[in-house]
């Protein structure tokens, strides 16, 4: 069972891997993007990343220090090499154009605070984009390039930090490794986790925070307050300007860390983590108050939504929730059946701490931290968009819930080896593997994109093709930044990116309505759009995300696609033009009078 | 020198070459590897300063990686602040200058505190026990190749994606009051090709041109219309002179084609 695999072989399997994943990646696009073998290529290569790593931090030989430390740096490493091949010559996912046109414009104006029109919160925490406008800079290395890494930098390094804090709190190598087994399970752990987006420079800072604040609780080593201080410091405050979310999470795992100290009768370690959170939160308010107002406004939508949804099932009305996956059957087995199997390790893990750790604030801390697990399953069943929301939150609750279950497999692993050793560990293989698999399944890329291809319509990565980024650069050398734009989900993040344009989310009313009537004009007046971009495609394939617009009421209620008459009505409308014609792509300039300027 | 020294000579022979490889003329290779070598140089000794000898190992790789991440971070912040734009020299200067400083600083530290003797001999250890069997450096070799070729495939693959070609065509007024449009072809089918471009004025033609662009070529033109009348544009792609290929037109006009 993988005992006695060298972790030099562990390694050669996992390049291996992103070897026969970057085969099926250009079998995808090279027009096979369909084909099944081109799909179980895919999985082959993932499973010669994963299996022999889940086995060897499994096995019954344990691992010396570096073995393991090694087997998870090789698995962090495999998986953000996956996530390059997939866009190996350009960002196309939509965040990461985002973060992409925030750098461009610090490299452009040598300002950190310039207008995103795609995320208009990013300039207010511009983290990311400093540290890559900065490494573009002195390196001479595109954005794209510097992009990849500090993302692959930072991810790799928080990676890193929560092993060490995890041996660190647990006295174990092993359960340091099954920990971030498990934490890598998370469907987060390959995709947004080390995307170039502001959350993936802002988590290392985390981890680093809690290192600090480890070093300083710790009693009986030779420690270096002032230095470790100094550490904390600059981790909160980089954490600050970097990301929101995580700076507020910061805040409360600080807190949960001082209170589970009070709990263990561990007053030093409270003392140092409560001033730590007070050090904390002094930033971040100064921050929302002085710098990013308007976080609250960006936030307000998710969290009010949750709470509202909430607050009905509680009252007992019906969850206004979609069904957690709309996908196909095996994954949503496979979700289910993750689901099942980590919710029930915590409950075996709370009693490992209470056994054996009840005494440690940390491990104590963990197990509180851990139910955030089943607060994420509840939003996910019983919010609007909750598994967004939950999916979102993954990157923080695996934290302890990874470790917590860690807890619990590690015990039964060593009370089955005395028992019948090859099939518990067998059983526990494939077990991780399940998790593993379903992270993959589940995560991103979606299945509709799982390899990329050809074009799809209103899509996501696939959607950013040549024609539409000719369009977005034209419309930036030609009509200038800034405008008004509508389009569709496909082209929204190339017009915003590349285009710098401004386009407007709810518009889906503009491309389904037969005739452009007077209200339409008045609409559109009232949003101030200035152009309109039509892609002639949208009459040709369904959308393959469900929904043809950023904000469309029909999502996933599409059975054919537009008629083509509702997308050339632009055509014959009095006061506008027809200034951009690219085949598939057709922009319409509002001239007349009463349209914005 | 003294060895305990040599990493700050080497950090600041790093931050002046660097700066020197700013000011330009020099491959990007060599400024991509002086560059990276300068943006790490800082949480190094920032690293230094503040844990000395007592942190070491993977621990003490973490932190020098979060402080070189940190530095342009809270550095752009206080630059910016100051009133300096974060441009090329600023980032070159505020790297190289954080780098000198506490290259100073840890000079003057050591002189004051010598390491202890051992601390020579503990090194040579740590990297005895860190050395690999052969065939294990040699797999571990491999997989980095490996990996490599699997890059080097994908990358391959998304140059070589094929995607339909198409051409662009635009007629853009200015709105700014004044009566000028850019009309414009773009050619990206990939191969050159002929086209015929065919002004239009309130429905009578106006101008004509023949062109052969290249693959990538644009072609563009400012038109100035006057009167009350709109303006549209035909573009032939020859040698189908039957039907528009592609057409444009400002608001008023009737759309003979697509």
């Amino acid at each position: 069972m993988g005992s006695g695999l060298p972790v030099s072989l562990v390694a050669l399997s996992a390049g291996t891997g992103v070897l026969v994943v970057a085969a099926a990646y250009t079998a995808g696009r090279l027009g096979h993007a369909s084909a099944p073998w081109a799909d179980r290529l895919y999985w082959l290569g993932q499973m010669l990343i994963l299996a022999p790593a889940a086995a060897r931090l499994l096995s019954r030989r344990v691992l010396p220090a570096a073995g393991t430390v090694t087997v998870v740096v090789v698995l962090t490493i495999a998986e953000y090499l996956v996530k390059v091949c997939y866009s190996p010559a350009a960002f196309t996912y939509p965040d990461e154009l985002m973060h992409w046109r925030g750098t461009v414009d610090i490299l452009q104006t040598g300002n950190l605070f310039t207008t995103n029109y795609l995320l208009p919160i990013s300039p207010r925490y511009p983290g990311l984009e400093e540290v890559t406008s900065a490494l573009a800079s002195v390196t001479g290395l595109s954005v794209f390039t510097s992009g990849l890494i500090v993302a692959g930098v930072a991810h790799l390094l928080f990676v890193c930090v929560l092993y060490v804090l995890f041996r660190d709190v647990s006295g174990s190598d092993r359960i340091a490794g099954l920990a971030m087994l498990l934490y890598a399970s998370n469907s987060l752990f390959q995709s947004f986790d080390s995307m170039f987006i502001y959350q993936t420079l802002a988590v290392p800072f985390f981890g680093l925070t809690l290192l600090a604040a480890r070093r300083l609780t710790a009693e009986g080593t030779a420690r270096n307050p002032a230095g470790w201080l100094t550490v904390a410091a600059a981790s909160i405050l980089a954490t600050v300007v970097t990301h929101h979310v995580t700076s507020y999470v910061l805040v409360a795992t600080l807190v949960v860390i001082a209170l589970a100290s009070l709990l263990a009768g561990d007053r030093r370690s409270a003392a140092w983590t409560a001033g730590l959170a007070l050090l904390c939160a002094v930033p971040v308010v100064s921050w929302l108050v002085f710098v990013a107002p308007q976080t609250l406004s960006y936030l307000q939508p998710a969290i009010g939504g949750a709470v509202q949804s909430l607050r009905t099932v509680i009252a007992g009305g019906h969850s206004s929730a979609l069904p957690p996956s709309v996908g196909p059957l095996a994954n949503q087995v496979l979700s289910g059946a993750a689901v099942l199997a980590l919710s029930a390790l915590l409950p075996f893990g709370w009693w490992q701490v209470w056994r054996r750790f009840r005494r440690d604030p940390w491990i104590v801390a963990m197990a509180i931290g851990s139910l955030s697990w089943y607060a994420i399953i509840a939003i996910r069943l019983a919010v609007s968009d909750g598994s967004e929301l939950a999916g979102r939150a993954a990157t923080f609750v695996y934290v302890p819930a990874g470790f917590i279950a860690a807890l619990a497999v590690a015990r039964l692993v060593s009370v089955g080896l005395r028992w019948r050793s090859a099939a518990v560990v067998a059983l526990a293989l494939a077990g991780a593997l399940l998790l593993l698999f379903d992270g993959l399944a589940n995560g991103w890329p979606p299945y509709w994109e799982r390899l990329p291809g050809p074009y799809q319509v209103a899509g996501a990565e696939r959607s950013v093709a040549p024609d539409e980024v000719a369009a977005a650069t034209w419309a930036l050398a030609v009509l200038g930044p800034g405008n008004r734009f509508a389009t569709d989900s496909g082209s929204y993040p190339v017009l915003g990116s590349y285009g710098d344009q401004n386009p407007v989310r709810d518009i889906a009313y503009l491309y389904t309505s037969p005739a452009f009537s007077s209200s339409d004009a008045q609409r559109i007046r009232a949003q101030s759009v200035q152009y309109v971009l039509v892609d002639q495609r949208l009459s040709a394939e369904l959308p393959a995300s469900g929904q043809y617009f950023p904000v469309d009421r029909n999502a996933g209620r599409y059975t054919r696609p537009l008629p083509a008459a509702d997308l050339a009505k632009f055509n014959h409308a009095p006061g506008v033009g027809r200034i951009y014609d690219s085949g598939n792509i057709v922009i319409y300039g509002l001239e007349g009078p009463g349209y914005a300027p | 020198m003294h060895r305990s020294q040599a990493d700050l000579a080497v950090t600041a022979a790093v931050a002046v070459l660097a700066c020197g490889a700013a000011e330009g003329g020099v491959p990007t290779a060599v400024t991509a590897v002086l560059g990276i070598m300068l943006f790490a140089a800082p949480g190094y000794l920032l690293g230094q300063l503040l844990l000395g000898a007592r942190v070491a190992g993977l621990e003490r790789v973490l932190v020098v990686a979060g402080l070189a991440l940190a530095v342009p971070i809270l550095g752009g912040l206080l630059l910016l602040a100051t009133g300096v734009p974060l441009h090329r020299g600023a980032w070159v200067g505020l790297l190289t200058g954080v780098t000198l400083l506490a290259d100073v600083a840890l000079f003057l530290r050591r002189r004051r505190w010598r390491p202890a003797p051992a601390s020579g001999q503990l090194a040579r250890l740590r990297l005895a026990r860190l050395r690999l069997p052969p065939r294990h450096a040699a797999a571990f070799g491999a997989a980095v190749l490996v990996a490599g070729c699997g890059l080097g495939l994908a990358r391959i693959g998304a140059a070589r994606q094929p995607y339909p070609g198409f051409t662009q065509l635009w007629l853009s007024p200015r709105r700014d009051g004044v009566r000028t449009a850019s009309l414009g072809i773009s050619n990206q089918q990939g191969t050159t090709t002929r086209y015929r471009l065919v002004l239009l004025h309130h429905g009578s033609v106006n101008a004509t041109w023949n062109l052969t662009l290249g693959s990538g070529q644009t072609w563009q033109r400012a038109i100035r219309y006057t009167g009350r009348y709109a303006i549209a544009a035909d573009l032939y792609r020859l040698p189908d002179l039957s039907h528009p290929y592609r057409h444009v037109a400002t608001a008023g006009d009737r759309v003979s084609g697509s």
